[in-house]
């Protein structure tokens, strides 16, 4: 898969986190497939088919993500878990992703992209 | 002879000098045969001589009168008709009285007794009459008033014909002894208090079988056994531990140690609710054989308020986390402006951020009200609201998110008019407004910011960090809408988002659910 054609959804709860990842990745010559401060919006971006990977804050103002983890790993997409939180804290659902711990440098969030996209 | 006295009347005279002096020797005999008389002086032609009558018997009367002189017990005799006839060395001390001041006087001059129960003396006396002998304990009290705790043993003298003839008494002085026994009884209760009303569960065990011997109430609320139940069995068998190898290993080490402790027990009680308990086990002597004590705390509440701790760190960690994050992402946008100001401008803008996490956490993460928000964030300003910064509207309760989100706006609207707009020279103004708006098909909460009377306006030649938080930032927050004017008049900002978005509930109060009934 071509890194220029990636469409990367991004979860994330706290607006300025928010978009400066958009930045970040536009930046980097990614794709935004959609921004989702909520859960349900995060569910019908998914659902919708448009991303080819994510981004996932674990939480979003108080309410578990894991539901997004689940549906991502369902279609094999592949995402990055984004939070304050340990990883031994957080559910199942986000075990077989890429964690990174917030707050993060931006390199470890494109290379960590990079790795995912370019896997065959 | 004629004035001679008749004989008849001589032989009657004569005849009464004998009959007093065999009044006097049947006295004697008696005084003699009743061992009242030692010795007998006879006045003869070659001066006065002693007899002694009883021979072998004085002699062991003196040596049973010197080891009543050593005896520590007082020993007292009376006669019948109570006075004192013999005290020994230890009564006189006792009772810090002279023998020969006491002798044949009447015993109360030794003592008074006080007695303990009301029945008392009356069993002593028919102990006496009937059995010839009393024992007991009472009270002396001696002429100087001071008061001796006594145990008395008394036994009835009796003349040879077998009468009644006084008592003996042996009196130990107990005063001491009871106030050790006392002392000890009063420590006895205190113990015995803790034991009972303690709020942990104490467990008493011998070392040799590893039963329980007395176990406290505590203990019985805290596994739900009755003492019944308790008392013989092995800790192993109330699951205090897993099985009778950890009693044995639990011994061998109070034998090492003396103290054995168990922290995080799990236990089950009887009706089957699961504690945690700690368990502190001692190896003492008591008066010679050894006892086990087991002190038994239940922590299951101190364990949930750990766990319920370290959720509460976690949850401050991650907010911390998040909040750095965001810090992280002000600071990259930041950067992409003018690099002289880099440094003041980020400042300024964590002093912002800042402002409003502190409200948060005052408010316990459930909202902040827009007037002390403002207020926050325009904190530079502070002596021109009400003056050039008007505010205007009712109370209204943001969302941890709107708060912040709104918090940043305020900021960036605070700085511009600062460095720019309305509050840059002497005389301008800013307008805020809020209110909740009726509105289909959800209801709108508005806010503006309006200025006026600064230097006049130009929009921005390009689109900075301020005019991405104004704009994308806050309606992201509140999933709301802005629109910014640049009116040559001045500058103007406005918010509208649906109030679910942007508004706490509204709780209902007290007075509030009293009008509704």
């Amino acid at each position: 898969m071509c890194k220029q054609l990636a469409r990367i959804l991004i979860v994330e709860d706290e607006p300025m986190i928010a978009l400066n990842l958009e930045e970040l990745l536009v930046s980097e010559g990614f794709a935004i497939a959609g921004v989702a401060e909520k859960l349900e919006k995060a569910m019908g971006l998914v659902d919708q088919g448009l991303c080819d990977a994510a981004i996932v804050d674990a939480n979003l103002a108080g309410v578990s993500a894991s539901p997004v983890a689940s549906a991502l790993t369902a279609r094999g997409l592949p995402f990055i878990v984004l939070s304050g939180y340990s990883p031994e804290q957080l559910p199942d659902a986000f075990r077989g992703a890429l964690f990174i711990k917030k707050p993060c440098r931006p390199n470890q969030i494109i290379r960590a992209l990079n790795s995912m996209i370019l896997k065959p | 002879m004629r004035n001679e006295p008749p004989e008849g009347l001589i032989l009657g005279a004569q005849n009464d000098t004998l009959r007093v002096q065999l009044d006097e020797a049947q006295e004697l005999l008696r005084a003699i045969q009743s061992c009242e008389v030692d010795a007998l002086v006879i006045d003869s032609g070659t001066g006065p001589r002693v007899f002694t009558l009883q021979g072998v018997d004085a002699a062991s009367n003196r040596f049973r009168g010197e080891i009543l002189a050593q005896v520590s017990d007082a020993v007292i005799a009376i006669d019948d008709d109570h006075r004192v006839t013999y005290l020994n060395a230890a009564a006189e001390r006792q009772y810090d009285i002279d023998l020969g001041a006491v002798l044949g006087q009447s015993l109360s001059k030794v003592y008074q007794t006080r007695w303990l129960q009301p029945g008392d003396e009356t069993v002593a006396a028919i102990a006496l009459r009937e059995g010839g002998a009393w024992r007991g304990e009472n009270v002396h009290v001696k002429t100087n008033g001071r008061e001796l705790q006594v145990e008395s043993s008394v036994t009835v003298l009796r003349a040879v014909a077998g009468e009644p003839a006084g008592l003996l008494a042996v009196v130990r002085d107990i005063s001491d002894r009871k106030r050790t026994q006392e002392a000890v009884r009063i420590s006895e209760i205190r113990y015995r208090r803790l034991f009972e009303a303690a709020q942990d569960g104490v467990l008493l065990l011998d070392p040799r079988t590893r039963k329980i011997t007395d176990a406290n109430p505590f203990m019985t609320r805290l596994l739900g056994y009755s003492h019944e139940q308790l008392v013989g069995k092995e800790l192993f068998e109330i699951g205090l531990l897993e099985d009778e190898d950890a009693s044995r290993e639990m011994l061998r080490k109070l034998k090492d140690m003396h103290q054995v402790r168990y922290e995080d027990l799990p236990l089950q009680s009887q009706g089957g609710q699961h504690k945690e308990v700690e368990v502190v086990a001692n190896l003492y002597d008591e008066n010679g054989s050894a006892v086990i004590q087991c002190n038994i705390r239940d922590i299951t509440e101190r364990k949930r308020v750990e766990e319920h701790n370290k959720l509460l760190m976690a949850e401050v960690n991650h907010r911390a986390m998040n909040l750095l994050a965001v810090v992280q992402a002000v600071a990259q946008q930041t950067a992409r402006g003018d690099p002289v100001t880099f440094v003041e401008r980020l400042t300024e803008r964590i002093e912002g951020l800042a402002a409003s996490q502190d409200l948060l956490v005052r408010n316990e993460w459930r909202g902040v009200g827009v007037l002390e928000l403002i207020e926050a964030q325009l904190a530079h300003f502070k002596d021109l609201i009400g003056t050039r910064v008007l505010l205007d509207g009712g109370p209204a309760q943001l969302t941890p998110a709107a708060a912040q989100g709104i918090g940043m706006a305020l900021h960036e609207l605070a700085t511009n008019a600062g460095k720019y707009g309305a509050l840059s020279n002497g005389e301008g103004r800013v307008r805020i407004s809020w209110q909740v708006a009726a509105a289909e098909p959800k209801s709108l909460f508005l806010m503006s910011w309006s200025e006026e009377g600064g230097p006049s306006v130009a929009p921005p030649t390009r689109k900075g960090f301020g005019q991405m938080v104004i704009g994308r930032m806050v309606e992201k927050a509140v999933s709301g809408m802005t629109t910014v004017e640049y009116r040559e008049s001045g500058f103007s900002w406005k918010l509208s988002a649906p109030v679910s978005e942007a508004l706490e509930p509204v709780r209902l109060t007290r007075s509030t659910w009293g009008a509704n009934v």
